[in-house]
């Protein structure tokens, strides 16, 4: 039983950071039809943007602000200025061609411009381990859970108790309606892409100290944070992070009690299972189409 | 040249001057020329694909105009985008269908109807526009998703009122509405124009929207037909003939 809530605390702390990741794909989804396959990348980048401020003694919250700051400029309104806004009038297919385009050249990149090795990267919370009873917790379990929680929480809260919030929300819901009412709808899809930027900085945060920065550590995580969103809806933010907490969760539970060579396989097999059984997610809205 | 049995003295509040719009090939507005009278509730009617609803969209800056000028009060308005419209000349739009964001609470849509006013403001005009609305009022913190479809029509048309516009826009208010909501909403938009607001209305619910309104202006492809005192038109007996079409209805009426 120790054994199974450990793994289940880890599993969680895993799956709070494809709630991170997963959400920005919800929100991009959302408000303009965007699907980015690069999500992973958009983690990657950032974590040596990080480790390169690092680098030059730039102190990490500093160092943390500065590539939100970047990554905003760049994840943020260049994706959108140069890839989503001229491809999505064609609609979102191109994007998602673009997009897995887009993954593949920011990988090989950075591993053909800057390095194929796995570079360490500082833990925020430490490395100890805390005993309740039986059960042994990790400071960074504990610590990466709790900080992915409140930036999703916070985002959830800054959607719905604002009135910034709400328009993102009002765009995503009917676009037409939003501009009959002179809602900035370009606005607020930029401030879509910007928090996705921004939680893609904080999900590079949380991930590298166990992962590690390497070129090709978004790969996985994007893949995952996409079934992730899809599991737990794809037209609902607060899916992305039911759907990345079962996803972390079976995975660990999976790997421990099945086999580690599975673990991977995890989050495509209840992805099937739910594109199945409830094709708009554990928490998403059924959305008809128009003919 | 369309007929006319308006009064020419009355202030001209909108004008259309030879517009031509469409959606991307099509042209649905074909060198449209018309005038709205100021503080009236005028009455678009016309066969389907007339261009009615077009002529609304391309009014709110939501279809390019691709040749022609739109005057609002005399000023060109041709080309300005629907939130300068709101903002800059009180000019306001009630979509057809359904409008509102379901997943937000009514209160929520209410906020958002005024975005461009500021928070403060809007919230000092809600409280004025739940008192035309009871119902409404009464279901504030409920998803707007879960009202009637009478209720949502309210919301909506109080959604536009909060800006107080000098001119509103809507399409279709009565479809799916019972016939008694339709009436509520009718005498709304005729105490709005009784008030000072010119109202344009396109409505398939020819006979009823004749009664409230003081002037009705006929499309057929594109083009203005004839433009007649309302009263006159409902005792037109063929008035059916122009609202449905037919070969003759690109002609004055006799």
């Amino acid at each position: 039983m120790a054994d199974f809530l450990q793994l289940f605390i880890s599993g969680l702390a895993t799956g709070s950071i494809y709630a991170l990741a997963g959400l920005g794909f919800t929100l991009l989804w959302q408000t303009s039809g965007t699907i980015n396959f690069a999500q992973g990348e958009f983690v990657m980048l950032p974590t040596f943007a990080l480790l390169a401020f690092s680098a030059i003694g730039v102190p990490l919250p500093a160092a943390f602000a500065l590539t939100c700051v970047l990554a905003v400029v760049v994840l943020g309104w260049g994706f959108k200025r140069g890839i989503a806004d001229p491809l999505l009038r064609f609609g979102s297919m191109p994007v998602v061609v673009a997009t897995l385009g887009l993954s593949i050249a920011l990988r090989n990149g950075v591993r053909a411009g800057y390095s194929a090795e796995a570079h360490p990267f500082p833990s925020l919370f430490g490395d100890d381990v805390f005993r309740i009873g039986r059960v042994a917790v990790t400071s960074v379990d504990v610590g990466t859970l709790a900080a992915a929680l409140v930036l999703v929480l916070a985002t959830q809260a800054f959607l719905a108790r604002t009135v910034t919030g709400r328009a993102m929300q009002a765009v995503a819901q009917d676009t037409t309606s939003a501009v009959v009412l002179g809602i900035d709808v370009p606005r607020m899809i930029f401030y879509t892409f910007a928090i996705n930027a921004i939680l893609a900085c904080a999900a590079a945060l949380l991930i590298a100290p166990t992962y590690l920065a390497k070129f090709d550590m978004g790969e996985s995580l994007g893949t995952k944070a996409f079934f992730a969103a899809v599991i737990g809806g794809f037209n609902n933010s607060r899916g992305a992070l039911l759907g990345g907490l079962v996803v972390g969760v079976c995975e660990n539970l999976a790997a421990a009690y099945v086999s580690a060579s599975y673990k991977d396989a995890v989050a495509l097999a209840i992805f099937i299972v739910v594109i199945l059984v409830r094709p708009q997610g554990l928490v998403g809205q059924r959305v008809e189409r128009k003919v | 040249m369309p007929t006319s049995g308006t009064d020419k003295s009355e202030p001209i509040c909108i004008e259309l001057d030879d517009v031509v719009a469409g959606y991307g090939e099509l042209v649905i507005l074909n060198h449209l020329s018309l005038q709205v009278s100021r503080g009236k509730v005028t009455l678009l009617i016309g066969p389907n694909g007339a261009g009615k609803s077009t002529a609304l969209k391309t009014l709110f800056g939501m279809l390019p105009v691709r040749h022609g000028r739109i005057r609002l009060d005399g000023n060109d308005i041709t080309g300005a985008a629907p939130r300068d419209l709101l903002t800059r000349h009180g000019v306001a739009f009630v979509p057809q269908g359904r409008n509102l964001f379901g997943r937000l609470s009514v209160y929520e849509n209410l906020e958002l109807g005024g975005i461009t006013l500021g928070m403060k403001t809007t919230r000092e005009r809600i409280p004025e526009v739940l008192e035309r609305f009871p119902c409404v009022k009464n279901r504030l913190h409920s998803a707007a998703a879960s009202l009637s479809g009478g209720e949502q029509k309210q919301l909506e048309v109080g959604r536009a009122l909060l800006l107080r516009p000098k001119v509103l826009l809507i399409d279709e208010p009565s479809v799916g509405l019972s016939p008694l909501v339709v009436q509520d909403v009718f005498l709304l938009l005729r105490a709005l124009a009784d008030a000072g607001t010119t109202v344009l209305i396109v409505e398939q619910n020819v006979r009823s929207a004749l009664k409230l309104a003081d002037e009705a202006i006929a499309l057929a492809s594109g083009r203005h037909v004839l433009h007649r005192r309302a009263d006159e038109l409902l005792s037109d007996p063929d008035l059916d003939r122009l609202f449905l079409g037919g070969t003759r209805a690109a002609g004055p009426i006799p």
